[in-house]
């Protein structure tokens, strides 16, 4: 929206080497303090991903313990739990894609909507308050509000003569209040960054459509949305990267033994696999797939979403 | 069909409503640890709290701000959000910049070093083990340096710098400016909003991180609060290994003074958004641009 | 104009806070001279640096260090200091690590080797075995013989087995004080009201409970649960255990996720389904695993009938307490109800291993000697009681040869003691002496009202007790398979008892294959062979 077509159109300059340097070197003077920290603090503990291959004996060291091959990976496909969590991690995502994903999106657009300044400002704070209360205590929060006995939700159906909901013991109300507290959690603070987004439209864009009689909803459909299409796009395209990765906390914790068989998560088999019996060697097997589908997600997203839309984050 | 200020009032009480429920629901939880925190112990094991408090008595908040070792931690943790913030900006900023440049010589390999560096990691070992080499053990430096640089926010910033006009930058570099200049007197008076945004992610995820002080923290004078809010609400877990406790476990911590130190570890960190929405103003680029 | 005035908030609290933090910084560089268990103390004094040694030391942190205190300063790491670091020329230093997490920190400090404490703890044996196996322990059969003749006297030669590994000693396992586990507690008021006797058969029990969700003792209507239960071990152990039969004569296997190897596992998940489908349990019993709203429930009055922990009930401002408090009339008595038809319908229930945490030396450790003479430092004359009970006179006062904690004892007094259970690592609780003596010294710290309902609660624990059998060796396949087969036993629990009776059979037969095909019939496999290799004891 905001550029102007005459300025996309870059002069083209050939430069000699020795040119190049010098118009360039500020960049890379700039550039190399993070790629000093990248390579210290992100790949310089990266040797630790040979675990996988190796029968790890915390007491040789990674440099000490036996090569195995592939025999971990071969353990970790053939586990059928691996495939229940993997499938599991799928839906989870999946559905919050659908939901938990467009409702910042929502939230932020109707945020922005609103003209009183002193409401917008207030509603911004609280809205993003969920955020910072851990899934511990909206775990006990959850329970209290949605258990089949003592759960004020249904002590208030009971009230009122109607059946109660099994809101955390069968799949499909128990799913329904997993993205429920999802959104809760993270629509609010997911808005900031749209927030940001929107204070670059042009405002004399609103004033134009107005005088051509443009609905708000119209505004909405050609002016907002297409402004924040690359925040969205770029947000998107990170999301999918995240596809098989599932934070453990939520899962683990929204989640009981009633609804085992749908809120097992390959964060909460690692878990158990990795620290509660010690297999390190399973866990990085784990951890390596999920790493591996991520990357493989994430460029091939990037790539379409290229073709497509002509954003991306490479 | 009605009027179009008819329909934009119809807009503008639904969307208002919305949002009002919406932000009830984001409200109650919070009012309900409040009133925890303000309730007799007897009240809330006995599940009458709900968002007002039951025989109401300060005594935990009185226990928390009279432990001075509980006052230390948070001017500790305020004194480390603020130095990682700024260093965090520091290096993110260099970082995506000189990315943006599409004519830069290696630009996409070092996007890959640094999308890759998304996915795999070396795990909690190796990590530990370059923390020590470096000798940063029990330093406050393991809590800043080794999350100087989110690749996620990286990215973010890079496609905010993307969405600056490139006439901008031209016409500031046919003028002579040095990259360095450009990206002082153009590039971030323009990004403040984004700028902002980042700061807030940085400052939270500082604020509310504590699984690297778990690792490399050993002295309790370092311990950021929300270690220590984490060793109240998590060490009172009935797991399966305190069953092993038996007769030697330790009395529980009266949930009313979890609740409070809840809000006092998270009442800080809220009051950072209001003060930074003044930079979320509309409308900085469009000035610009037009100028 | 609101910015500048924010900016100036700003400042000024960044102004504070930088000269409290420097004020704590001279503060503290004030008390590190002081304190004489950092290393700079000793390299301060040149005399002694030649020989003094450091000494470290884990201790679980639970964030409840009372000020001043820290949990690597406070009265008894300065006791232990006084007392048995500086005569021996020993810096003692204490290495925290936070409680829920020690396994993880535990595995990186023992992976870097350089960093890890020369006594390290856990509780969990499958923890200990996987260490002793890769071969990162110190072997302390000997260091005993030679430097801890009273550490041993005090452990005893068959809790020592538990520490054991192809009869090497790898670890030292801490003595347990108490180990009766469970009682059950049945509401007096609601029997006298309905003119009904205690229960003293399951049988019985399943009468008395059909009473109480008809006749509504109570009158709490829909609140009204006749039988407290959660999905924690304290509610689900005990049911099972009054069906199963033991392995062998009152010893059974020690793990939880074996019980459904046992026969009578079934009974015990069809009698669980009945309950609950008659309506006579806590409906939402799945999703109360720590307990919570069983507690909840009590203390409002609407539980007739449960299982508790030994303890659990009787802690000042406790369950008990509080239910006394909410429900004018109320009377709870301990019962032993439940009764084993494969065990001569006696009151069969799980006690306590009589180990305690599993006490070990890294093999990195220089300091392995050093580290003996401290746990026999502890085991020695008066020490274990100064660590426990404080100073006589000020925290407790000696009858009877038993140290009984003083009811109106100073809070300052009292938190000398805040970390008492996790410094005196070498016993679980009070061991005074007989298990006798050990209960009663228990019983005095709690509130006098409760003591008398708490000693019958013990007796009941105590009686018809069923052990975990010791092996000698690991099971492989229960750290292997035993946290998924944990989580599959709750499965089990849950599924089973929700389902409709005439479902019964076939979730059954369903989750059970599922949880043999988990690692369950490996499991048992081992088990089995391991029961034949035993050494007849």
């Amino acid at each position: 929206m905001l550029l102007c077509p005459v300025f996309l159109h870059r002069r083209r300059l050939t430069l000699s080497k020795a040119s190049y340097f010098r118009r360039y070197w500020q960049l890379y003077a700039l550039l190399s303090l993070p790629l000093i920290y990248f390579l210290i603090f992100r790949y310089g503990p990266m040797y630790g991903v040979q675990i996988a291959f190796k029968d790890f004996n915390l007491f040789k060291g990674i440099g000490g313990s036996e090569w195995i091959g592939f025999d971990a990976f071969r353990e970790v496909f053939g586990m059928r739990e691996f495939y229940s969590t993997l499938r599991n991690t799928f839906m989870l995502n999946f559905l919050d894609l659908i939901i938990s994903f467009p409702a910042p999106i929502i939230l932020a657009i109707m945020l922005y909507e609103i003209k009183s300044v002193w409401f917008k400002k207030i509603s911004q704070t609280i809205l993003y308050i969920p955020h910072f209360i851990s899934w511990v205590i909206i775990g006990g929060i959850v329970y209290q509000l949605f258990g089949n006995q003592s759960g004020m939700v249904n002590g208030v159906l009971e009230s009122m003569g109607l059946n109660t909901i099994p809101f955390l013991t069968e799949k499909n109300p128990w799913l329904i209040t997993y993205l429920f507290t999802g959104v809760w959690q993270s629509a609010g603070w997911g808005t900031i960054l749209y927030l940001a987004a929107l204070t670059g439209i042009n405002r004399e864009l609103f004033e134009a459509a107005e005088v051509d009689g443009a609905t708000r909803l119209k505004k909405i459909r050609y002016i907002t949305l297409p402004s924040i299409k690359p925040t969205i796009v770029t947000l998107l395209i990170l999301n999918l990267g995240k596809m098989v990765s599932i934070g453990f906390d939520r899962p683990y914790i929204i989640g009981n033994t009633a609804v085992r068989e749908y809120s097992d998560v390959l964060s909460t088999f690692v878990y158990r696999i990795g620290l509660e019996s010690g297999q390190y060697t399973l866990a990085t097997v784990v951890g390596l797939f999920q790493a591996v589908v991520g990357l493989i997600f994430i460029l091939g997203s990037n790539y379409i979403s290229k073709k497509v839309t002509g954003n991306g984050i490479l | 069909m009605m009027s179009e200020r008819t329909s934009n009032r119809i807009f503008d009480i639904v969307n208002i409503a919305c949002v009002t429920l919406f932000v009830l629901f984001c409200l109650a939880p919070f009012l309900h640890v409040i009133a925890v925190s303000l309730s007799s112990n007897r009240a809330i094991t006995s599940g009458e709290v709900t968002i007002f408090p039951i025989e109401v008595n300060w005594n935990a908040y009185i226990q928390v701000f009279t432990n001075n070792a509980m006052i230390r931690s948070l001017i500790f943790t305020i004194i480390l959000t603020v130095a990682t913030t700024v260093l965090c900006m520091l290096f993110t900023i260099a970082a995506a910049y000189p990315l943006t440049k599409s004519k830069l010589k290696g630009r996409m390999l070092f996007m890959y070093v640094i999308i890759i560096t998304m996915f795999f990691s070396g795990g909690i070992i190796p990590e530990y083990l370059l923390i020590r080499d470096l000798h940063m053990i029990d330093s406050v430096w393991s809590l800043i340096l080794p999350g100087l640089v989110s690749p996620f926010n990286l990215i973010i910033l890079i496609s905010f710098f993307n969405n600056i006009p490139p006439s901008l930058e031209e016409s500031a570099e046919i003028d002579g400016s040095s990259h360095f200049r450009t990206l002082m007197s153009i590039v971030l008076p323009l990004s403040m909003p984004v700028m902002a945004t980042l700061a807030l992610f940085y400052a939270v995820g500082r604020w509310n991180g504590f699984q690297d002080s778990l690792m490399y923290i050993n002295n309790p004078d370092l311990y950021p609060l929300q270690l220590k809010l984490f060793q109240m609400v998590q060490n009172n877990m009935v797991s399966e290994l305190t069953q092993m406790e038996g007769a030697s476990r330790t009395a529980l911590t009266p949930e009313s003074l979890k609740a409070a130190t809840v809000i006092f570890a998270t009442v800080p960190i809220l009051l950072v958004y209001p003060w930074l929405q003044k930079y979320f103003v509309s409308g900085v680029m469009l000035g610009a641009v037009k100028g | 104009m609101t910015v500048n005035v924010n900016q100036g908030v700003l400042k000024r609290a960044v102004g504070i806070g930088l000269t409290a933090v420097m004020g704590v910084g001279l503060l503290a560089g004030c008390s590190s001279d002081s304190k004489t268990n950092t290393a700079t103390g000793s390299t301060a004094s040149p005399t002694e640096s030649a020989e003094r040694v450091t000494l470290k030391v884990e201790i679980f942190d639970r964030g409840n260090s009372p000020a001043p205190y820290t949990i690597t300063n406070n009265y008894l790491s300065q006791l232990i200091q006084t007392n048995f670091g500086d005569p021996n020329n020993i810096d003692v230093e204490f290495v925290p690590v936070q409680r829920s997490e020690e396994v993880t920190k535990l595995n990186v400090l023992m992976a870097s080797n350089t960093d890890v404490p020369d006594i390290v703890f856990t509780y969990d044996s499958s923890v200990f075995y996987r260490y002793a196996q890769q071969g990162g322990l110190t072997d302390v059969g000997a260091l005993i013989d030679e430097y801890g003749p009273n550490l041993k006297k005090f452990i005893g030669e068959d809790t020592l087995a538990f520490g054991q590994l192809d009869g090497q000693q790898f670890s030292i396992p801490g003595k347990r004080a108490i180990t009766g586990r469970y009682s059950s507690y049945i509401r007096q008021d609601w029997l006298d009201k309905l003119g009904l006797p205690v229960p003293t058969t399951t049988d019985e029990l399943y009468t008395t409970l059909k009473a109480f969700k008809e006749k509504d003792p109570g009158g709490l209507g829909s609140k009204n649960i006749p039988m407290g239960m959660a999905l924690a071990p304290a509610q689900f152990e005990t049911l099972i255990y009054s069906f199963m039969k033991p392995i062998s004569g009152e010893l059974t296997y020690s793990q939880r996720y074996e019980l459904p190897l046992h026969e009578g596992f079934k009974d015990a998940m069809q009698f669980l389904n009945k309950l609950y489908n008659e309506g006579l349990i806590s409906k939402d019993f799945s999703l109360d695993e720590d307990k919570t709203q069983l507690a909840k429930d009590i203390q409002n009055g609407n539980v007739g009938y449960w299982s508790e922990d030994v303890d659990v009930l009787f802690y000042a401002d406790g369950t008990l307490d509080n239910l006394y408090k909410n429900v004018q009339g109320s009377k709870v008595q301990p019962v032993d109800v439940l009764t084993n038809a494969n065990v001569d319908n006696k009151h069969i229930k799980s006690r306590y291993a009589s180990n305690g945490m599993y006490i070990m030396i890294p093999k990195s450790s220089k300091r392995a000697v050093e580290a003996v003479k401290y746990l026999d430092w502890m085991a020695t004359g008066n020490n274990l009681i100064d660590i426990y009970s404080g100073v006589e006179g000020e925290n407790y006062d000696l009858i009877d040869g038993i140290p009984v904690v003083k009811a109106d004892v100073a809070q300052e007094f009292a938190d000398r003691l805040f970390n008492a259970g996790d410094t005196a690592i070498i016993s679980n609780s009070k061991n005074l002496g007989d298990q006798a003596t050990n209960e009663k010294a228990w019983i005095s710290g709690f509130p006098e009202r409760n003591q008398e309902a708490l000693k019958q609660s013990i007796a009941i624990a105590n009686t018809d007790t069923i052990g975990p059998i010791v092996f000698g060796k690991p099971i492989e396949a229960e750290s292997q398979y035993g946290t998924t087969l944990n989580d599959k036993l709750a499965v089990i629990i849950v599924k089973t008892a929700m389902v409709k009776p005439d479902q019964f059979e076939t979730v059954y037969e369903q989750e059970m294959k599922d949880y043999m095909s988990l690692g369950g019939d490996k499991l048992k496999a081992e088990l089995e062979k391991a029961l034949t290799e035993i050494p007849a004891q």
